[in-house]
């Protein structure tokens, strides 16, 4: 399928309301995985909605290819069933009237598929996901997994040129979460399909997109690579959404409120003069490390000293609880911590590893070539 | 390190700033997007057929009372459809209008409030045995007590005149006046059996509405207020009663709006001794061609029934804010009878002998019996059912064998069962609209609308019908005395229920497995034939056969509408009433009420649900 674009899509529930969507643009190119991601509310099921048309646009437009699908302003709007895209309901709405079989060959059936073709289509999908068994069954005979998985058929058989899933591994355990990952991975590759996928688990969306769209109350807070986004946050609501146990903030403002953030201020103002306007500084609690004496922090880090007052294993790794006298900071580190709860440490933070917001929570670009170069100065 | 990595890039959006559309693009691609699909046309279609078969109607008969009629123009001195006073001071002020509207008016309220008092007193009681005591039976008791409200009234009218019909009038006599003991008139006939039965056939309201909200009360209330001190007479002023309030005001209002449109019941036994209601009224008037004060008779009892429930919709809305404190904790202990376990359920069984056992007793006797009230061997007879050669005037054969029952039998299938069917299909189809149109206007006119009919009396709709249709106006030829219009009527009379059930049908069903097939492809009757209606076939079913009771053991609106080709059963045996053949009436009046109580039975079988919830159909 040709790229998809909304451009300056905008939702608008209700008179009085605020805007579900807001002026979102919004690229998808063939053969993506793109993930949207963001807290309850901030209008992803809307989107999606919105380019299967089950929703009408209060502003903006959408467009495949060259060609406008929706757009308020030109009076276009081709209907859902004339769209050719695959949705996955977040309730899976699978059709209670009719078996698995027929649920998944409804689709096919509408498009008029000798029956030859269709029977062979239907049970590779039914093959490719495992539910060939159930068959004959009524969707009320089926667990919240399988009837995932029929969702899932139900949409495939057709091929549609883009699949649009909303939170579909939301209701399922641990275990089959992680199977239904590898699979969603595994199908992307064998259909070739372009897949949009809601939702809002942070590591959902790291493992498997290509590409993720961070969303917050209506509007597009930024795009990019599961790297991009953890590693160069566009502004401090994306740094504080990605990543757990959640990006440290010190917050620069009035002196006294929290030492470590003092503390902070003071070495930008000796290291790096230039850098006017900070609003806050980001660290990663697994970009910090911590020492036990001032002479193993390297050189030109910030650091601190703190004492250590929780230490939680996580499997694997295991997460420090560190206080100062009025701010408290989360470590994470990867081997075993060799530090009990009121001992003293020293934590530290590399300058790249050091995320600049200005006073409007923007991230300030210049401030990264800056910190990075510094490291080897 | 991979925040090195330059190559990544990161795009940071701001808002863009697409220009808004102007109001009149948005509001070209809304219409687009509303007229894409055959919802909205469905929508302002049924609206229209809705308009003319509820509003018009209405509005005809509001009229017909304010202006010259057809033959007046002489007395008026004005011509037919001015403006006029005429036919309001007639009923109103004049010297005959006492007779016209004050005391029938007068009538029908001191029924209705004997009735609601009485059936409050016996319907409280016997709620409060089955829901919260350990009177035996109580399950047997709590579905066999509401067995009279599935019946017809008359059913009962016909039973009391069968035991209790003096020499005032012919025919056969009742049984007490042939053993010898002449029963008075008040007894026999007027305001004294009219309340009585209307009582005890509204009982069942009292027993499920109170019943209902005693099962919902919250044992954990009485006893936080015991524990605080309270005794069990200042827990019951306190704290139940209060509670209950609403429960109890809203059946009191719901029997008022029945018996005020009740006609067969003060029909039968009003009649005799010229004890009329308004409706009765109304439909001497309407027999009598005083079109104009029909008018107003007719308006009158619909602007009471209108206030009547607003007054409910009210208390309903007043009601909401209790709803919550019956919660999931809800516990309900059954209060210990002890010695007063016996007597208790000899009131509930008495209750059951005289509202259900002996009227149905008495009229399956009459049927089978030569002379009444003689109970020797061979005063039996099964002639009356099955006996041909009967040396009556008409009816010579008994009634199974009457050409005239099968006939009549026919017209009510055919009539109740089309309208029925009709519009069962028009409320699933109103709900789909209303809850699927993007078009909010039409949503809430389509639902407003068709339940209008709720507020009106039956015979008060009736009295519409034949003022809009009786005569030919523009395309539409005169339908008085068709089954067109008996059709019609009981479409529009039916909606309130119909598009109440299509409503909550498609309301449970939700847009997503709709969605679902728009996704995949399916147009709008794809999805119509292939998911709508399979899956809500049985809200469907029970969207036909709801109406169908109501409208088989329905007389109010036919009495006015039916001419004798287009009889169904029950003005049949209305029919067969005025002409005193006794025992083939009971006999038609058994038969519905079979079909009445075995539909209802097979109603609640299919849907699993129980009758409280279609109280008031
Ligand atoms: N049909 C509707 N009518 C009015 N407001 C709506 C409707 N659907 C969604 N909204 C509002 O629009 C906003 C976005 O809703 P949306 O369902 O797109 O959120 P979401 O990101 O999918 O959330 P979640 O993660 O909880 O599924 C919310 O504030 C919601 O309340
Ligand atoms: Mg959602």
């Amino acid at each position: 399928m040709p790229t998809i674009n909304l451009r300056g899509a905008q939702k608008n529930y209700g008179v009085n309301s605020a805007n579900a969507v807001s002026d979102l643009d919004l690229e998808i190119r063939d053969g993506e995985f793109m993930c949207l991601l963001g807290p309850s509310g901030c209008g992803k099921t809307t989107t999606l909605r919105m380019i299967a048309g089950l929703e009408n646009l209060s502003g903006g437009e959408i467009r495949v290819g060259e060609k406008i699908i929706d757009s308020v302003s030109a009076g276009i709007f081709v209907p859902p069933e004339k769209r050719e895209m695959g949705l996955v309901f977040q309730s899976y709405a699978l059709w209670p009237h009719l078996t698995i079989e027929r649920n998944t060959d409804f689709g096919l059936r509408l498009r008029k598929l000798p029956k030859a073709e269709r029977e062979a289509r239907v049970e590779r999908v039914m093959q490719a996901l495992d539910i060939a068994k159930y068959r004959d069954r009524y969707p009320s005979q089926l667990s919240g997994g399988q009837q995932q998985r029929v969702a899932l058929a139900r949409m495939l058989a057709v091929n549609p040129g883009v699949l649009l899933l909303d939170e579909p591994l939301s209701n399922l355990d641990a275990r089959l979460r992680l199977e239904m990952r590898a699979e969603l991975k595994r199908l992307h590759k064998e259909f070739k399909t372009t897949i949009v996928f809601v939702t809002h688990d942070q590591w959902e969306a790291m493992t498997l997109a290509t590409t993720i769209a961070v969303r917050n109350e209506g509007t597009l807070q930024q795009m990019g690579t599961p790297n991009d986004i953890y590693d160069r946050p566009a502004n401090r609501f994306v740094a504080e959404f990605v990543g757990s146990p959640p990006i440290n903030i010190l917050t620069f403002g009035k002196p006294g409120i929290s030492d470590v953030a003092d503390k902070a201020q003071a070495y930008f103002a000796a290291r790096y003069p230039q850098l006017r306007g900070i609003g806050s500084v980001g660290i990663r609690p697994e970009a910090m490390g911590y020492a036990g004496k001032l002479e193993d922090v390297p050189q030109g880090s910030f650091s601190n000293e703190m004492t250590v007052t929780g230490v939680l294993p996580t499997g694997g790794s295991w997460i420090l609880e560190l206080r100062s006298e009025n701010h408290t900071l989360f470590l994470t580190t990867h081997s075993l911590p060799r530090v009990d709860n009121g001992e003293r440490v020293f934590f530290y933070a590399p300058p790249e590893a050091l995320h600049v917001f200005d006073e409007k929570e923007q991230r300030i670009t210049e401030a990264d070539t800056l910190l990075r170069s510094s490291t080897y100065n | 390190m991979a925040f090195l990595n330059e190559s990544t890039k990161t795009k940071v959006l701001g808002r863009s700033s697409a220009a808004l559309p102007s109001p009149w693009q948005a509001w070209r691609y809304r219409l687009k997007v509303a007229l894409r699909e055959p919802t909205t046309l469905i929508g302002i279609l049924t609206a229209f057929i809705f308009t003319y078969l509820i509003v018009v109607p209405i509005i005809s008969i509001v009229l017909d009372a304010v202006r010259v009629q057809f033959g007046h123009e002489r007395r008026l001195g004005k011509d037919v459809g001015e403006l006029t006073f005429y036919y309001l001071d007639r009923a109103f002020f004049s010297p005959v209008a006492s007779d016209l509207f004050w005391r029938p008016l007068f009538n029908t309220l001191t029924v209705a409030l004997g009735a609601i008092s009485l059936s409050l007193v016996i319907g409280t009681v016997l709620a409060w045995l089955i829901s919260r005591t350990d009177m035996f039976g109580r399950r047997w008791f709590a579905t066999a007590l509401i067995v009279p409200y599935m019946l017809p009234a008359w059913t009962f009218a016909l039973a009391w005149t069968t035991l209790f019909k003096n020499r005032t009038i012919g025919g056969q006599p009742g049984w007490l006046e042939a053993m010898g003991l002449t029963p008075p008139d008040w007894v026999a006939y007027g305001r004294f059996p009219i309340t009585i039965i209307l009582a005890l056939h509204y009982t069942p309201f009292v027993i499920l509405l109170f019943g209902s909200a005693l099962r919902r009360f919250d044992s954990q209330l009485e006893d936080s207020a015991r524990i605080l001190g309270a005794g069990r007479f200042d827990v019951a002023v306190q704290i139940i009663l209060p509670l209950m309030r609403p429960a109890l005001l809203s059946s009191m209002v719901l029997i008022f709006a029945k018996c005020l449109g009740e006609f067969g019941v003060p029909y039968v036994l009003g009649l005799p001794v010229k004890f009329e209601v308004l409706s009765t009224s109304l439909f001497r008037s309407i027999a009598s061609r005083q079109t104009g004060v029909a008018g107003v008779v007719a308006a009158s009892i619909m602007l009471i029934g209108i206030i009547t429930l607003m007054i409910d919709a009210r208390l309903v809305r007043e009601a909401r804010r209790f709803v919550t404190i019956g919660s999931k904790g809800s516990m309900n202990r059954l209060s210990r009878l002890g010695r007063l376990r016996l007597p208790a359920t000899g009131f509930a069984a008495a209750i059951f002998v005289l509202s259900v056992g002996l009227p149905l007793l008495t009229l399956s006797l009459s049927t089978i019996m030569k002379m009444p009230g003689r109970f020797a061997l061979e005063n039996f007879t099964l002639d009356y059912w099955i006996g041909t050669d009967l040396h009556t005037v008409a009816l010579q054969t008994g009634i199974l064998l009457s050409p005239d029952l099968w006939a009549a039998a026919k017209n009510t299938m055919m009539i109740v069962g089309l309208a029925s069917l009709t519009s069962g299909i028009l409320g699933l189809l109103v709900g789909y609209v209303v809850i699927r149109t993007p078009v909010r206007a039409l949503s809430v006119y389509l639902r407003q609308v068709t339940f209008l009919p709720y507020l009106v009396p039956g015979i008060a709709f009736a009295a519409a019908y034949l003022s809009l249709f009786a005569v030919p106006r523009g395309p539409m030829p005169a339908l008085y005395g068709t089954v067109t219009i008996l059709v019609l009527a009981l479409i529009a009379d039916q909606m309130p229920y119909a598009s109440r059930a299509g409503i909550s049908a498609m309301t449970q069903l939700g847009k997503d497995p709709e969605e679902a097939a728009q996704i995949a492809g399916a147009g709008w009757f794809r999805r119509m034939i292939s998911i709508v209606i399979p899956i809500q076939k049985g809200s469907l079913v029970t969207g036909v056969l709801l109406p169908f009771i109501s409208g088989i053991k329905g007389l109010s609106l036919f009495v006015i509408l039916a001419v004798p080709s287009t009889d169904v059963l029950t003005t049949y045996s209305l029919r067969l009433v005025d002409y005193h053949y006794t025992q083939a009436a009971n006999a038609v009046v058994l038969i519905i009420a079979a079909i009445a109580y075995f539909g209802t039975l097979l109603a609640q079988k299919l849907t699993r649900t129980n009758l409280a919830e279609g109280l008031g159909s």
